[in-house]
């Protein structure tokens, strides 16, 4: 299974047209010129095409796509062991 | 023993619609503010929208577009006039009975209603609850709005977005198996989301405050990032709830016409959706987001360009300020070109 890290990668350069040479570990999305409307959609076409709930604040330009990967993790992680 | 007769409904048989004469493209936005053509055309999809002359107010886009209804319906009148706007002539009395009057239909029954971007589809709803409660046989449903009268100039988060315009349909009673019969509705709304649209100042809230507002509060507000968030997925379980009524999968779905929100909002819905981005009905290029003429003015310019034809099942989904959301479904009817 493709690591959340990786997906996000994927969808950034299918879904919004990310030159796949500019992303590294450790980029932030406002070094790839996305501002908050573009995360927020990022996060919408997350939850739609992985088809799990996520928070809308999960991640923000300022956060790396590393980090923005460990937060979507994490709230499916909670989700499905919640009881 | 004959069949029962298939029960009364509403039934779509004119529409028009109408753009105030003077076009604000871009450019003339992003030399204000510090923008550029190419800022706002990626952040929206929007490369120009119309502005309402000085003199004129709601009122009178609505009747352009209501005239031009009419005469595709071939009626000279209509029983009510439902008009949808967030940006009445005055906050009281409502805008329709002032409507009916410029039409020269004083004395039809007449009323506004006030569900923000999803304001056409609410009053689309009622006009349909009036025929299918024989209050009345011919409804006109205009959605028209000036939201440049309550733009924030200066903020550019709204101000390049949204536009002026107006949009109308004539509704007749007729039968749920006729082209053009509108519904089933899906229709819903959540209050606690009444700050992320709003226009803070002017209402009761504030007048009964005894507090002064700060001018910044009579401008209209949008937080544009939790709007996109809710705007996706609001129109896209309402549209799966009024697919479902209608008993239609997505993929029957020839044309989806959706509040002009955004285009990436747009193209993000019907993604959702699993409904062809090619399918989706839009101008929002030419015209930005004009509110509750949304949806009747793209169906209007699809209608006039030949992209929506009769026999093209069709999908209408709205969202907007309360929060409020909405969508219905319809086959597109023969619609005389005026």
């Amino acid at each position: 299974m493709a690591s959340m890290y990786d997906t996000l990668v994927n969808l950034l350069v299918d879904r919004f047209e990310v030159d796949r040479a500019e992303i590294r570990p450790g980029i932030t999305f406002e070094d790839l010129e996305m501002d908050s409307l573009f995360v927020v959609e990022l996060l919408v076409v997350v939850q739609t095409e992985l088809k799990v709930k996520i928070d809308e604040d999960s991640a923000s330009p300022r956060d790396t796509i590393e980090r923005a990967a460990e937060m979507i993790e994490a709230q499916i992680a909670a989700a499905s062991s919640a009881p | 023993m004959t069949a029962a007769a298939a029960a009364r409904a509403a039934v779509l048989t004119g529409i028009g619609s109408f753009l105030p004469a003077r076009r604000v493209g871009n450019e003339e936005l992003a030399a204000r503010l510090g923008s550029s053509d190419e800022w706002i055309h990626s952040r929206t999809g929007i490369g120009a929208r119309y502005f309402a002359a000085p003199g004129t107010a709601t009122s009178d886009l609505a009747v352009g577009a209501a005239e031009r209804a009419l005469a595709s319906a071939g009626e000279a009148g209509v029983d009510a006039i439902v008009v949808a706007t967030t940006t009445p002539d005055r906050p009281c009395p409502g805008t329709a009975p002032t409507v009916a009057t410029k039409l020269g239909l004083t004395g039809v029954a007449a009323y506004d209603v006030a569900a923000v971007c999803t304001g056409f589809l609410y009053g689309l709803a009622t006009a349909t609850g009036l025929i299918c409660a024989q209050v009345a046989d011919r409804v006109l449903v205009i959605g028209a709005d000036t939201f440049s009268s309550i733009l924030d100039p200066d903020d550019r988060s709204t101000s390049v977005i949204f536009g002026d315009g107006a949009g109308a349909v004539v509704l007749r009673a007729g039968t749920a198996d006729e082209p053009g019969a509108i519904g089933p509705f899906d229709l819903g709304s959540d209050g606690g989301g009444r700050n992320l649209i709003t226009v803070r100042s002017g209402g009761s809230a504030q007048r009964l405050s005894g507090v002064e507002p700060p001018p910044a509060q009579s401008y209209f507000e949008m937080a544009g990032k939790a709007v996109f968030w809710q705007a996706v997925q609001r129109m896209s379980e309402s549209s799966r709830a009024a697919l479902d009524r209608a008993g239609w999968q997505p993929g029957d779905v020839d044309r989806l016409v959706c509040h002009q929100a955004n285009l990436r909002i747009l193209n993000r819905l019907a993604d959702a959706l699993g409904i062809s981005r090619d399918r989706v009905v839009g101008n929002i290029a030419d015209v930005g987001n004009t509110a509750a003429a949304s949806i009747p003015l793209a169906m209007d310019h699809a209608h006039v360009a030949g992209s929506l034809r009769a026999g093209d099942r069709v999908l209408l989904t709205a969202f907007g300020g309360g929060l409020t959301w909405g969508s219905t479904v319809l086959v597109w009817p023969e619609i005389a070109q005026t």
